[in-house]
């Protein structure tokens, strides 16, 4: 078998990064191929490499046996190799066929007009002959996302792309997507298509793929034949040790209430009442988990605790002290960290460089102003000592954290809010989008935070994760607490119906873990 | 698709360019709007018509060759730009010196004898740049801060007749002579800034608390401010010996002193020197304090200001307060230092600060040297208009122009940043939905 496409030692320098580092990668025509790593192991750089986006620093780029240098996608695009980007490039308003051909529409009466009809046709064609089940005439924005990424792959093959490449294929799918997708990528396979996809999540690279290939650090750590190896062997390779995938915690202590919210309503910004009489306290020295499915008031209840939403009615407690009527700023200042829901809108200012994002939250503080001025060099050794300890890379406190992949954006907020030395730190999903190394780096400070006799405020909508950090657990739904339960205690299948807002049949009253009154 | 890659590429090129490469571009588009507005001297001078030619393209006769075309041109693009640039200052360079041969005419001195640097054209730029410097601030402020304020030239009105107002009331019981100077002159800018620093805060609090577009409230508000500036000036403290609309004129002393120029020219190397320094402290406020990290986080990212504590209300109040008082000191300085008085109809400073602000990348040092490039080509303009026939409309185009190919590149830099924020938001819009998507990996 021949190879579709052969990288032979690929470096790429950026301005102080080395992205990809002498890469050789050979994938064999007619296959599916993983390209599998954490964030910012230089994955998508390389394919942007053979896409034509990038010019390699060193190294050869060899598609169909031919040495090619590509200028431009276009010039991939004529070879044969075609890439579907994570975030679609598509017309809304515009039907599939339209913009399947656009660009390079049929023509009639001499080029002077689109030929729809044939262009329809062609479409129809194109779908039947790899089983898309894709209706020519809709709309983009009323089809589904995977149908969106279906009409992005018809697209490239539309243009004769013979090598497709996925970036991130399945990180906007929903599990029966996923699923329709992987059958996608074999009918291609079966008719002689050759697809590389990128991907951080290893079941993923197992399920859909002949073969993995490891980056790491920008590095080729290894390819392997998906039928020769396991989890534990890719995961060991991603992060380049053993990892282990359960978190191990000790029994708590819990102290004193930090965190008392009694009877909060709120209202998201539409007026529509979300968060409905919630009351729970969190003490020093435990983890208070919520779960819930995304959108059931949790960003809004959070808001009205780190102060940046006005509670409708009931009042939040803390320290011992009623808060709600308190700025966002006096809350910073009396010991509550917050890690956000949302780091590139809220965590990070992106233009901003590590020393100045560092300060985030601190400009007034006494520790880095006095009089208004802030002293820019203790800035610095702030954000050098995060960057330190919290291993964020690249290590330089110039660089712009537009520049630092996901994970290490994650890491260096989660540094920050650390080094507040909190009493209450307040979790938004801290691992969302976060690959394994970091996720399991960031558990394990959450802990110590509590082990210390601090209180932790958890909210995420992986069950894994809650589950295994709290010491108590919340449900949400709709807005309402549909109880509080104890993690360890608590079946898979009650917890779905209490997020689902039903009751289980076991009483949970036999769940609850004791609760002092606050 | 090549082309907006490509496009984008050099979208992201341009935001990535460091100061050098800023500057050389700038410089680079300065030439070029020169090339470009000689063409269009050459075609408006050959579409005019005039007795006798401004100047003749014709090919050299060697040998007795009959001559066979002489193409007259009404204006002379030379003698244009020639005028102004080199008549913004007063003609410093020596008649036929030329960088090709710098030691024409003597040993390495380029410059005019008898030229000096004090002349009255140098005095007109300045003053232009000084006004100038503080419009622009007042602009790029607010556009740090992630506002726009386009009521700079109301701010500025409001606080002309204000200072102008207040001098007219305290000379009676302020000292004469020189320690009159040092009591009205500071107070003429002390009134200057409360004025339009107030002024400034009512769009701020219509947008803060009403949520009011500022756009719109501060266009509005200029014509207000000059509604109701002129009906006060007309009815209440106009000058009854003038038949102008304007104020008494202050006593002389009111004036800021001249130093060094000649008091006629109505410029100030002192009110220059406060520019300067007011450039310095802005720049310092923005980068070295509490405030200036509050207003630009407030101005990058508001969401992130308020996640960082900024109160997001009192932010836009007060940046509107501040640029308001940069635009009120620029009226205070066309009424101490320019006028003498105020008087209705005041030039549009305000305007153009935002071109200069725009020019100047919103960066307080860059809006020093853009002031001078307009103060330059302000006061050329004026020197054109006397040395050649080429109709001011026509100067305005090609100062026009001069300003459209400088302003592009930070325009397409802004352009450019914005789109990678946009980009940025999607991917992570796929990236979130992607730790959700309910993979098995966790």
């Amino acid at each position: 078998m021949s190879d579709a496409v052969h990288l032979d030692g690929i470096t790429k320098r950026f301005p102080g990064v080395v992205a990809n580092d002498d890469v050789t990668l050979r994938v064999e025509r007619g296959s599916v191929h993983a390209l599998l790593g954490e964030n910012g192991a230089g994955k998508t750089t390389l394919m942007n490499v053979l896409y034509g986006l990038y010019e390699p620093t060193e190294g050869r780029v060899v598609v169909d046996e031919t040495e090619r240098s590509f200028d431009s996608p276009r010039d991939a695009i004529d070879a044969g190799v075609g890439m579907i980007h994570q975030h679609f490039m598509l017309v809304d308003p515009m039907t599939v066929a339209e913009n399947i051909t656009l660009g390079n529409e049929p023509r009639k009466w001499g080029g002077l007009a689109i030929d729809r009809e044939r262009a329809r046709e062609e479409v129809a064609e194109l779908s039947d002959r790899y089983g898309f089940d894709v209706e020519p005439d809709a709309r983009i924005e009323a089809v589904s996302v995977g149908v969106q990424q279906r009409v992005e792959i018809l697209k490239a093959l539309y243009r004769g792309a013979d090598v497709l490449i996925l970036d991130e294929p399945t990180a906007v799918l929903t599990p029966q997507e996923v699923k329709d997708l992987f059958e996608v990528l074999e009918e291609l396979t079966d008719a002689g298509k050759t697809v590389i996809f990128i991907t951080h999540k290893l079941g993923e690279a197992l399920t859909a793929a002949d073969e993995v290939t490891v980056l790491r650090d920008g590095r080729n750590v290894g390819t392997v034949e998906t039928a020769e190896t396991t989890r534990e062997r890719l995961a060991e390779l991603m992060v380049g040790r053993e990892v282990l995938l359960e978190t191990t915690k000790t029994p708590s202590e819990p102290g004193e209430t930090v965190l008392a919210v009694d009877g909060v309503t709120v209202r998201d910004d539409r007026d529509v009442r979300v968060v409905s009489d919630v009351t729970f306290g969190v003490r020093e020295g435990e983890v208070f988990g919520i779960a819930g499915v995304d959108g059931n008031g949790q960003a809004e209840l959070i808001e009205a605790i780190t102060g940046l939403r006005r509670p409708d009615s009931g009042r939040v407690r803390f320290e011992g002290a009623d808060v709600t009527d308190r700025s966002r700023r006096e809350r910073i200042d009396e010991g509550m960290a917050y890690i956000p829901e949302d780091r590139q809108e809220r965590g990070l200012v992106m233009s901003f460089d590590l020393v100045e994002n560092g300060l985030l939250g601190s400009q007034h503080a006494p520790s880095f102003a006095s009089g208004g001025r802030i002293d820019w060099g203790r800035a610095r050794e702030h954000a050098e000592s995060v960057i330190e300890a919290y291993d964020v890379r690249p290590p330089n406190p110039d660089t712009d954290s537009a520049a630092l992949s996901g994970g290490n954006q994650q890491k260096f907020i989660v540094g920050r809010e650390f080094e507040r030395e909190p009493s209450l730190l307040v979790a938004t999903h801290p691992t969302r989008g976060v690959d394994i190394g970091s996720t399991e780096f960031i558990h394990d400070r959450l802990l110590e935070l509590r082990d210390a006799g601090e209180g932790v405020l958890l909210v995420s909508s992986k069950l894994e994760e809650v589950r295994s950090l709290s010491d108590r657990l919340a449900v949400i739904h709709d807005g309402e607490l549909m109880g509080v339960v104890d993690p360890e205690e608590v079946t898979e299948e009650e917890l779905g119906l209490l997020m689902a807002g039903e009751r289980p049949e076991r009483d949970l009253a036999s769940l609850r873990v004791t609760e002092e009154s606050s | 698709m090549t082309l907006q890659d490509r496009a984008a590429t050099l979208l992201a090129r341009l935001v990535d360019a460091s100061a050098t490469e800023r500057f050389a571009i700038s410089f680079a588009a300065l030439l070029l709007s020169i090339a470009v507005g000689t063409v269009i001297v050459l075609v408006s001078g050959r579409v005019t018509e005039c007795t006798t030619a401004a100047f003749v393209l014709t090919h050299p006769t060697p040998f007795g060759v009959p001559r066979l075309f002489a193409v007259g041109f009404c204006y002379d693009p030379v003698a244009v730009y020639d005028r102004l640039f080199l008549g913004a200052l007063g003609d410093p360079l020596k008649q036929g010196w030329s960088p090709l041969s710098p030691f024409s005419g003597g040993p390495l001195n380029p410059m005019r004898e008898g030229w000096s640097p004090l002349n009255r054209q140098v005095a007109v730029t300045l003053r232009e740049t000084t006004v100038l410097i503080f419009t622009g601030l007042s602009v790029a402020v607010a556009f740090r801060a992630g506002v726009f304020n386009i009521g700079t030239q109301g701010q500025l009105v409001v606080g002309g007749l204000a200072s102008a107002l207040a001098v007219l009331w305290a000379v009676p019981v302020a000292p004469a002579g020189v320690a009159g100077t040092l009591v009205l002159v500071p107070l003429a800018l002390l009134v200057g800034a409360l004025f339009g620093g107030a002024y400034g805060a009512i769009p701020g609090m219509l947008k803060a608390y009403a949520e009011a577009n500022e756009v719109i409230t501060t266009i509005m508000l200029n014509f207000v401010a000059t509604g109701v500036v002129g009906y006060l000036v007309l009815n209440h403290f106009k000058d009854p010996n003038s038949a102008a609309t304007q104020t008494r004129s202050l006593p002389g002393y009111a004036d800021f002193p001249t130093l060094l120029f000649d008091p006629r020219n109505a410029f100030s190397l002192v009110a220059l020197f406060v520019g300067v320094v007011v450039v310095a402290g802005i720049a310092y406020l923005l980068t070295q304090t509490s405030f200036g990290y509050d207003l630009r986080t407030s101005g990058l990212q508001p969401e992130a200001a308020e996640y960082g504590g900024v109160d997001a209300k009192r932010t836009v109040v007060s940046s509107f307060a501040l640029s308001g008082a940069l635009g009120g000191i620029a009226g205070a300085l066309y009424v101490v230092m320019i006028l003498g008085k105020y008087q209705t109809g005041v030039p549009s400073y305000g305007f153009d600060g935002i071109t200069v602000s725009i020019l100047a990348g919103n960066n307080p040092l860059g809006v020093g040297f853009a002031a001078l490039l307009f103060g330059v080509l302000k006061s050329g303009t004026v020197v054109v208009d006397f040395a050649t026939d080429v109709p001011p409309q026509l100067v305005g185009v090609l100062r026009g122009l001069i300003i459209l190919f400088v302003a592009m590149p930070e325009f397409f830099r802004m352009v450019g940043r914005r789109a990678e924020a946009v980009q940025r938001r999607m991917g992570e819009t796929a990236g979130r939905v992607a730790a959700d998507g309910g993979d098995s990996d966790e």
